[in-house]
């Protein structure tokens, strides 16, 4: 933890925590999430390192959406564990509402949460673009709400990632003035101005036009690359077998198989696994 | 036509425009009975615009009670009250709650514009609160799960994503109940506040007319809502054009 004046001097590396040395990035112990009488995550246990890239393939209703978006506590986990770089953001005996620990403040909690969250970029199957900001707006609010970068610093960074996804050219636009393939690579651009250790994706293709999907797995290829930790929900399977260092395959809220893409794709051992990629094949 | 059916019709013409003429003359030039007008017309600007601003900030204020409530279950008691306070407000007539502001609640109070404003404001604010509360349930729930996704408190992305594009979505119910609020003014005659239309009832008091005084608020309120349904449809066309849905 820095103190309040390095936070001013280096506004992207302020109040985060560290990653306790030889622990992975986030681990998972025995997570369970029900809506209601639906039981839709029954134990969900894995790690994911630093550095690598974890796509979750399977059925529809499985808790691939469930999973992804309670490892950021958009969904407050029913029960089990999460460690966020060593520090335990979810702890199944004290949880409260929202996910966190109950013996806080109402206060402490929410910002413990805001600081997860910041430190998680979130990729949405519906971009959820704020509509009513322009590109860059929507890039640089939360880098100068959240980090208090200065206008111009977040400007510059808010232009090179722009440059990066390939549309520095459509700083100024709205977001309905663009495709669902660009608003979706201004989304990952707007994630990643937090400077996140992890990205997390929710079917980033889903929702788009089949000739949009390259563009948008081309953006996800180069941070995958240049190492960025990405969680991928996804039924590109072919993305999934380029890119991926791991592969898990969840139904019915279990993690059913894991395994690298050669040993899901080549040697599938679980029948329910082979009888999906089966038909998923074509 | 006949020339002296011609004459005699022209004639009539004339002698009613003259009579017409001496009705307006009696009614606004004399004795500056003109006065009655204009007093009554800033009278009932005054108590509209302060009402509005009032019921503006009280039907946010309950909106977001309302909202945060069913999103987080949290504000219960206030939230109880907020509910109270709107079906109360909604299920009596706005002439009986100004009777009961005047006569009841405020009886010790002498300002008859004060309690004018009060009691149209707290009338305007439950209509308002239902208003803002609607705009804030159209936004899709995602705007707030991409600001909380970026680290922003509650708070944050109420101000700066949700708020924003919920106003831009009831800005016409908004200035549609401001139109509302202005005509219904008008009965705060019933405690005797001297506004537009109490201006045309005096007047008819004095003079025995009816159809000028009361045509001329009639034709002063239309003119007032015509003018600020335009301005309206301006600033929707600049918000328009400035992004949003």
């Amino acid at each position: 933890m820095t103190t309040p004046a390095q936070a001013k001097s280096d506004p992207f590396l302020s109040d985060r925590p560290v990653v306790a040395p030889g622990r992975p990035l986030l681990e998972v112990e025995n997570l369970h999430k029900s809506f209601g009488s639906l039981h839709v995550l029954r134990g969900i246990t894995t790690t994911i390192r630093k550095g690598e890239v974890v796509v979750v393939i399977g059925p529809s209703g499985g808790g691939k959406s469930t999973f992804l978006r309670c490892l950021n506590l958009l969904e407050v986990p029913t029960s089990g564990r999460i460690w966020f770089g060593g520090e335990e953001i979810v702890s199944g005996g004290s949880l409260r509402r929202d996910g966190t620990d109950a013996n806080l403040s109402h206060r402490e909690r929410e910002r413990n949460l805001n600081r997860y969250r910041s430190d998680m970029g979130m990729v949405f199957q519906r971009f959820n673009l704020f509509p009513h900001m322009t590109v860059i707006d929507n890039v640089t609010m939360a880098p100068r709400m959240v980090r208090r970068v200065s206008a111009d610093a977040a400007r510059r960074k808010a232009m090179e990632l722009l440059d990066r996804v390939g549309l520095p050219d459509k700083a100024n636009a709205y977001p309905q003035q663009l495709s669902g393939g660009q608003m979706q690579r201004i989304a990952i651009a707007r994630a990643l101005a937090m400077e996140p250790r992890v990205m997390l994706f929710d079917e980033p293709t889903s929702a788009l036009d089949p000739e949009m999907v390259g563009e948008v797995l081309a953006v996800m290829k180069e941070l995958a690359a240049n190492h960025m930790t990405m969680v991928v929900v996804t039924h590109e399977m072919n993305f999934a077998r380029d890119v991926a260092d791991r592969i898990l395959f969840l139904e019915g809220g279990n993690i059913l198989e894991e395994g690298t893409p050669t040993e899901l794709f080549g040697s599938p051992k679980n029948a329910r696994t082979r009888d999906f990629l089966g038909k998923v094949k074509n | 036509m006949h020339p002296l059916t011609f004459a005699a019709s022209l004639a009539s013409l004339s002698s009613w425009w003259s009579a017409q003429s001496e009705n307006f003359y009696i009614c606004f030039v004399k004795n500056d009975r003109w006065q009655y007008i204009t007093n009554g017309l800033w009278r009932t600007l005054e108590v509209a615009l302060c009402a509005v601003v009032l019921g503006a900030i009280l039907g946010f204020l309950v909106a977001v009670v309302r909202s945060t409530h069913d999103k987080h279950g949290r504000f219960g008691f206030l939230n109880a009250i907020a509910k109270i306070y709107i079906t109360v407000i909604r299920g009596t007539p706005m002439t009986v709650q100004l009777l009961i502001a005047y006569f009841i609640v405020f009886s010790n109070l002498n300002d008859k514009v004060l309690v004018a404003i009060l009691a149209f404001g707290f009338n305007s604010g439950a209509y308002v609160a239902e208003i803002i509360r609607a705009g804030i349930t159209s936004i899709d729930d995602g705007q707030m799960e991409a600001a909380r996704s970026l680290g922003l408190s509650y708070t944050q992305g109420m101000c700066r994503v949700v708020l924003p594009q919920a106003i831009r979505n009831i800005l016409p119910a908004l200035g549609n109940e401001f139109i509302v609020m202005l005509k219904d003014t008008s009965i705060a005659s019933f405690i005797g506040l001297d506004d537009l239309a109490r201006g045309g009832s005096i007047i008819r008091s004095q003079t025995y007319q009816a159809y000028i005084p009361f045509l001329a608020v009639a034709a002063i309120y239309l003119v007032m809502v015509m003018i600020f349904s335009k301005l309206l449809a301006r600033l929707e066309r600049h918000l328009r054009r400035t992004g949003g849905k």
